[in-house]
Formats: C-alpha cells, structure tokens, sequence
C-alpha cells in the first residue's frame, strides 16, 4: 500500500504539465504581470510568457495561452540555427544560437510563443525551473500544474462543459415547456438595428 | 526618468520611479499632438488620475466655454499606480466639464485602458480641440495618429472595438469608444472599452462626441518604472494572500455587485419607482441568484484584479434570448429594474446591454425613464408628450423603447438625452420627481434612510453620486447611536478617502468590501516611487483636491444652494418597508449643512478658506471673478 502509494509520488514528481481551464479565467491578467516581473524583472505584461486572448461577445471566452512543452514541438522543427532543445521536457531556447528570425513565432501552432521591440530572442515558458509563478498567482485556479497523466482529466473536464452549454435547454414559457440549442442563441438575437441615418433612408424609400 | 527636478531642490530627484514624468496633449483642431514634460511638484502635490485630472481642467477654464464647445479639454488619466502589479490597479479618470452638470466632472472606468496608456508612456492624455472629421485616435507608444472613423459611424460600442481591432489587426489593442448617444451629444452618454468598462457618469461620451472623436484606441509596450520592485512583490504578495483568504472572496467572484440588490431591499433602501419608494416586492426576481443560477456564463475583471466582480451575463429563453451583457452590477440592475418597476430579470440584462450598445450610463438613464413613467402615470404628462406611448412601471417594451429614442434623440428621447435640467425647462411640472443634484441624478441608495447619504449626495462635488461617499451601509449597521457629528465625519471621510483611489489608479472595492487595509496604498506609492508617505500625507493631497474641485464649482456658479438632496428626499416619505415614513426635515439637514461646512474649514456659503484655497493652487481662481 505504501509502496504504491509512493511510487505514485514520485510519478507525479516526475512529469508536470501547465495548463489551462478557460471556463475559469476572469481575464484579469495577473498571471502576465508575475510572469513578467519574475523573468524579466520588469512591470511589463507585453514581456509575459503567457497572454490572455479575449473574446466578446460571440463567443465569450478568455483563453490563457502558454506554451505546452510539446514532446515534438513545431518550434524546434522551425528553428534554421538548431537553437531550441529539449531539457527534462522543457523546450528552451538557447540565446547564443538564436538569430531572431522568429520561425518559430510563427510556427508554434498555439501562438504561444511571443515577441517584443526591446528583445531579440523570443519570449516562450520555460516553467520558472519547475515553480511556475503564473499558477500561484491565478485568482481563479484558471492555470493548473498537474501531473501530465491526469492532462486528460482537466480536457474532460473542459469539454464536458462545453457539452453542457451546447446541448439543448428546456425551458418554460407561459407553462408551455420548449426546447432551445445553445447553438440557436448564438445566431439569433443580436440583429443589427438601424441607424437613426438608414432609417431615414429607408423611410425615404418607402416613400 | 525623464521627470524634470524642481529648481533648488536639493539631492537631486525625489522621485525615482512608478511617475513616467509625460503628459500627452493631443489637439484635434490642429491636427496634432505634443508631449509635455511635467516637474516633481506638480507629481507630489495632485498624485495623479483624478488629481492631474482636475488641475489640468482647472488650469484650461475660460470665460464663456460651454462643456460642449472646442475649447473645453478632457483628460484621460489613469493612476500613477494604474498598471503595477498590486489588486486591482486598472482604474482611468475622464476629467473634463460635465454637459450634464455645466460642472466639474470626473468618471472613471476599470479595465485596461488606463494600463495601456501607462504602457504608451504617458501619464495622462489631454484632449484639446475639436476635428475636423470624425474621426478615432490611434495612439502606437510614440506614434500617435488623428484618422478617418467614418466607417464606425453609428456602430454599437462593442461592435466599433471589434471593428477597429480588426482594423488595426492587433487583438490586444485597447478601446475606448462612444456609442451612437455619444455622437448624439446625449448629455449622459458614456464612454466603453474592454467591452463594457464603462466611464459612465457625468456624460464624458458626449464630450467626445464634440470633439468628433469615435474612440481612442492605444497599443503600449513600455515597461512601467518602478523604484523598489521586491518591495513591491512582497507587499503585493502579501496583499494578494489576504484577498484569497478572505471567506467573502468566492462569493465576490460569484456574485460581484449583485449582491447589493437583497442586501438593499432588506434595508430599505432600494430605488423604487422613481424614488417614491425604497422598498422592491420582487427584488428577489432580479437578484443575484437569479444572475447566477439562470443567466452567467463567464467571469470578468479588470486588470489585476482578484475579485473579478463583473458578470458576463446571456438571456437564454423569451424575447430577448442572445442577448449577452457583462453586467449588471446592483446600480444597473437597480435603476433598470426596481426603479422602473422591472421584475424580470431578462429585461434587466437587455437594459443593460441596450445601455452599454448605444452608450448612455445606466444610472441616469434608469432615473429618466422611471420619471417619465411617473409622469405620465399621475398625469403630469400626456400621451401626447410621450409619443403616444402608453407607459406604466414594469412594462419592458416600452421602456426598451425609450432608451433607444434617448440614445437616437427621437421625440421624447430628444427630451430626455438633456438629462434633468433640460426635461425640468420642458416639463417644469415634473421638477418635485425628478431626483437630482447639480444636474445630476441620484444614484441607487435612498436619500431618506438616516442621514449620511442625502448629505453625500447634496455635497458630492459632481452631483447625486453614490461613489463619492457611500456610507448608508455603516451608518445603518453600526453607526446608529453615533451623533450627528460622527456621522457627517463619516462623509467627509469618503470624500477624503476615496478620492485617493481614482489619484492613485485603482478601485476602492478591495477597501470597502472587503476591508484591505488601506494604509497598504502608501506602502505601495512609496514602494513604486522611492517617496516615503504615509496615509495621512496622502489623505492630505486628497483632502486639497475635494477644495479644488469645490472652487472649480464655485467660479462655475454653485453656491449653497445647489448643495442639496433631491426635493423628493424632504417631501414624499418612503411608503413601503422597514423605514416606511421616514423623509428629511429640511431644518435638520440646513443644520447639518452647516456642520459639515464647519468641519470642513468653509465658511457658511461652503466657500474654503483662503489659506485651503492657496494650498490647492485655486485662490487666483476666485479671487479673480
């Protein structure tokens, strides 16, 4: 029992991933901020390794986007001066051997690799050397560091929420019971009302 | 540090980080835009947003401008700790004239915006002038650029950000902009960025309208200086653990501001049909269960802050199903529901999304419709005044109705979007209900209930504004047996405190909801500045700029008698709920007015003294009328 018990630490101890609940994330971007002051030693969260997108009002989503640490990462395929390795799964960047041609900005299939005026080299996570700063400062537990086996568990997670909101809700209405798909609110709803100009015209049409 | 040293200042620079020493001057008239460079003094005498905010106004007043005219400037002015990494630093003043109020105004609006500027490297943005062409202005750090914003022409709020990020192909542009009420000059309307942070009150929309400025839009890469960064993480660090810990905090992130709605209603002190009363039967439909059990679907807060008040909100069935609002927060779902006698919820929500849409502030929007409603119900107005349309509390399509003829100054609407004054010159007759100080209407807490908060409203130096001094909460739950003289400290102490909040950049909630401490903000000011305060030296400049804008209002014309609570808080007792009955004795409050003016240092016309006056730098301002 013990044994078992602590051959399932030391797999935990062994392989880490960071990762993301979007459903959680308020957008209030703290995490830009540590991330910044913690490897950059600045109050700059255009320097931050990891960003949050924004979207509104369809759909609404804030997406933290960070590096994965892929195992075959696009990145280091990119790379023309061999510049990026692999080091107890983290993908590093070596700054000696990097030109700055930026391959793999554009290459990395997530965006998660960024750039700045002030810096040559790119700016990817590196995961603080194992302690990252972003997760301890997430207000609402929208940036997890688990064990890599249980990645799974947090996209289950994500995307049994995701079927919550798509499938079909019933509802009544005037003691009528109807039925209504996520997917009809999207479209429906949001028309675009005239101006106070295109009515003009087209009341002058009708005319 | 590009912060100029005072002349005979000895050692050298006092400031050494947190100030980036640039103000940003941006005049439409010319076509261009030049950067001044401030000194120290003018830095440790206004602290910043709100503070630089009003010298700058106070510095432009001339003779004859009107707040719609060319000559009349608005500052954009985020805090000199907007930005930093400590809870909830995104807040941005707009400082300008109010057309609302004819008055000194200020509005201020969370988000990234004001972080954005920072970023850019200014500590403020001044807007002279008026364009030639409507027109958006595009600030790229040290690129700035008056261009072409016809195509926004009547676009939606949020429809022009997305728009114009598409434009500018860059997602994490920051937006501020007006809604079609802004190009309207609804003397109300708002301005939005990040979606729906909203600079709402006091009509700063409308200023921009008449500049022909759709939006600003800003892209700033700069790092912010700080002077002790370790300093700061530690303290900051510290101050986030105590958040986090706090056992109120989840239900914060839940609920946000919607909490308010049954803590307000069993108090007592909810709006209610236009005021008349302060108590809400169906409170408990429009509440912040209702909110989140039925309608959130997403979490939002502003830059660096933990307590993500804001709820992103989607109506799921009936008439307005899709539409999707962040929002409301107790205010809005106060003014567009109880006060207008709305018990469903969706309807709250489409309220506030046609609101945040076409631009105008939810506050006085909701107080314009209920009056009208009420005038037409008691017949102080016909069905011909209000376009032939039928209107009665709680009814939705009408009232959906009249906010779109408010934002498109259609008929009534036309009325209305003068806001209280300007419906007063129409409609003389509705002068006893319309609930307004200086022009600008009561936000949602009752006047009635004790005595704190129609004195905050009536000395508020912008008008009926709940977030100059709200302090019917602790009057009412631990201030009862206090005496009169407590209790007009209590305001004064709001109006100290809380100016500190907008001059440092960041928002008040972590303070007053969940009581951080505030002596922390001069840790972090001296942490990020290198100069050593404390809270009362900080409390000190604040103090100074509540004299300024006083004397600002004073040359303007308010006297004395501008300095009171809505007629209806003497008049019409509350007729439902625990303080059913209760109303102000008008002899009381003239003797309370005279308490405050004497604890203040003012003299019996609320005039400061001239040695208040030459401290803050305006008695040149009233000497010379």
């Amino acid at each position: 029992m013990d044994q078992e018990r602590d051959r399932g630490q030391l797999s935990i101890s062994q392989t880490l991933a960071l990762t993301v609940v979007p459903e959680r994330c308020s957008g209030c971007r703290t995490c830009e901020i540590v991330c910044a002051i913690h490897n950059n030693k600045v109050n700059n969260p255009k320097k931050a390794r990891i960003r949050v997108l924004s979207l509104y009002p369809q759909p609404v989503i804030k997406m933290p986007i960070v590096c994965k640490q892929c195992k075959d990462p696009k990145c280091m395929d990119s790379c023309p001066t061999d510049a990026i390795y692999i080091e107890n799964g983290i993908v590093k960047i070596n700054n000696n051997e990097c030109m700055g041609c930026h391959a793999c900005v554009v290459s990395c299939p997530f965006g998660a690799i960024y750039v700045h005026a002030d810096m040559d080299e790119p700016i990817k996570c590196e995961l603080c050397g194992g302690d990252p700063q972003c997760v301890k400062a997430c207000p609402k537990n929208a940036i997890i560091y688990v064990p890599e086996h249980t990645l799974g568990q947090a996209n289950r997670l994500i995307d049994t929420l995701k079927y919550a909101h798509l499938n079909e809700m019933e509802y009544f209405e005037h003691g009528v019971k109807k039925k209504l798909s996520y997917a009809q609110i999207e479209t429906g709803g949001l028309r675009k009302d005239k101006t106070k100009a295109e009515q003009k015209e087209g009341d002058a049409a009708e005319q | 540090m590009m912060l100029l040293s005072s002349e005979g200042t000895e050692g050298g620079a006092r400031i050494k980080g947190g100030y980036l020493g640039n103000i940003l001057h941006i005049d439409l008239t010319a076509g261009n835009s030049y950067v001044e460079e401030y000194d120290e003094d003018f830095a440790l005498k206004y602290i910043g947003g709100r503070g630089f905010g009003a010298k700058i106004v106070m510095d432009n007043l001339k003779e004859g401008v009107k707040p719609l005219d060319p000559e009349n400037i608005i500052v954009i002015a985020p805090g000199v700790l907007s930005g930093l990494y400590l809870p909830s630093s995104g807040k941005t003043s707009f400082v300008s004239i109010s057309p609302l109020t004819g008055i000194y105004a200020d509005s201020n609006m969370g988000g990234m915006f004001g972080v954005e500027i920072r970023q850019a490297g200014y500590d403020a943005l001044v807007i002279h002038g008026r364009a030639k062409e409507f027109s958006y202005i595009w600030i790229d750090d040290d690129t700035i650029e008056i261009r072409d914003a016809s195509k926004y022409k009547g676009m939606k709020s949020t429809e022009t950000e997305r728009e114009l990020k598409e434009d500018l192909r860059d997602e994490a542009v920051k937006v501020a902009t007006i809604g079609v009420a802004g190009e309207n000059l609804v003397k109300f309307a708002c301005v939005n960025s990040e979606w729906s942070r909203n600079a709402g009150r006091t009509g700063m929309g409308a200023i921009f309208g008449s500049k022909n400025v759709k939006a600003i839009a800003v892209r700033g890469t700069k790092d912010l200086p700080v002077y002790d960064m370790d300093k700061l993480v530690e303290l900051s660090d510290k101050a986030y653990k105590s958040l986090h810990e706090h056992p109120m905090m989840k239900f914060w992130q839940e609920e946000g501001l919607m909490s308010v709605i049954d803590y307000a209603n069993t108090l007592g002190i909810i709006p209610t049909h236009n005021f008349s009363d302060a108590h809400f039967e169906d409170a408990d439909k429009i509440n912040g269960e209702v909110m989140t059990t039925r309608h959130k679907i997403g979490d939002s807060a502003c830059y660096s802050c933990p307590m993500a008040c804001g709820n992103i909100c989607l109506v799921k069935s009936g008439k307005y199903a899709g539409t999707v609002t962040e929002g409301p927060e107790y205010e809005s779902a106060a003014m567009l529901g109880s006060n207008v006698g709305i018990n469903d919820f969706s309807a709250v929500l489409r309220g506030n999304y046609l609101c945040d849409e076409l631009g105008i502030d939810t506050i006085t929007s909701g107080s314009m419709v209920a009056t009208i409603i009420e005038g037409y119900e008691r017949g102080l107005l016909s069905l011909e005044d209000v376009d032939g349309i039928a209107l009665s509390w709680g009814d939705d399509s009408s009232i959906m109705l009249m906010l779109e003829k408010i934002a498109n100054r259609d008929g009534i609407g036309d009325v209305l979007a003068e806001g209280p004054y300007g419906v007063i010159e129409k409609f003389p007759q509705l002068e006893p209900i319309i609930s307004h100080v200086k022009g600008m209407d009561q936000s949602a807490y009752d006047g009635r209930v004790g005595v704190t908060m129609a004195l905050a409203y009536a000395t508020s130096d912008i008008g009926a504004h709940h977030a100059r001094a709200w302090t019917i909460a602790k009057e009412l739950e631990v201030g009862a047996d206090w005496t009169l003289e407590e209790k007009i400290d209590l305001v004064i102490y709001h109006q100290t405190v809380r100016p500190l909040f907008d001059m440092l950049g960041v928002c008040r909630l972590p303070w007053i909801e969940l009581g951080f401490d505030e002596n922390t903000y001069a840790d972090f000011y001296a942490a990020a500045t290198g100069v050593k305060v404390t809270l009362d030296d900080l409390l000190e400049k604040s103090r100074s700029l509540y004299n300024l804008t006083r004397a600002i209002n004073m040359r303007m014309g308010v006297t004395r008698a501008d300095d009171h609570p809505p007629e209806r808080t003497f008049n019409d007792p509350i007729k439902t709920g625990p303080h059913a009955g209760e109303h102000m004795d008008r002899e009381f409050f003239e003797r309370m007015l005279d308490i405050y003016y004497e604890r203040r240092g003012w003299d019996t016309g609320g005039r400061p003294s001239d040695e208040q006056l030459r401290e803050c730098g305006a008695l040149e301002l009233l000497n010379n009328r």
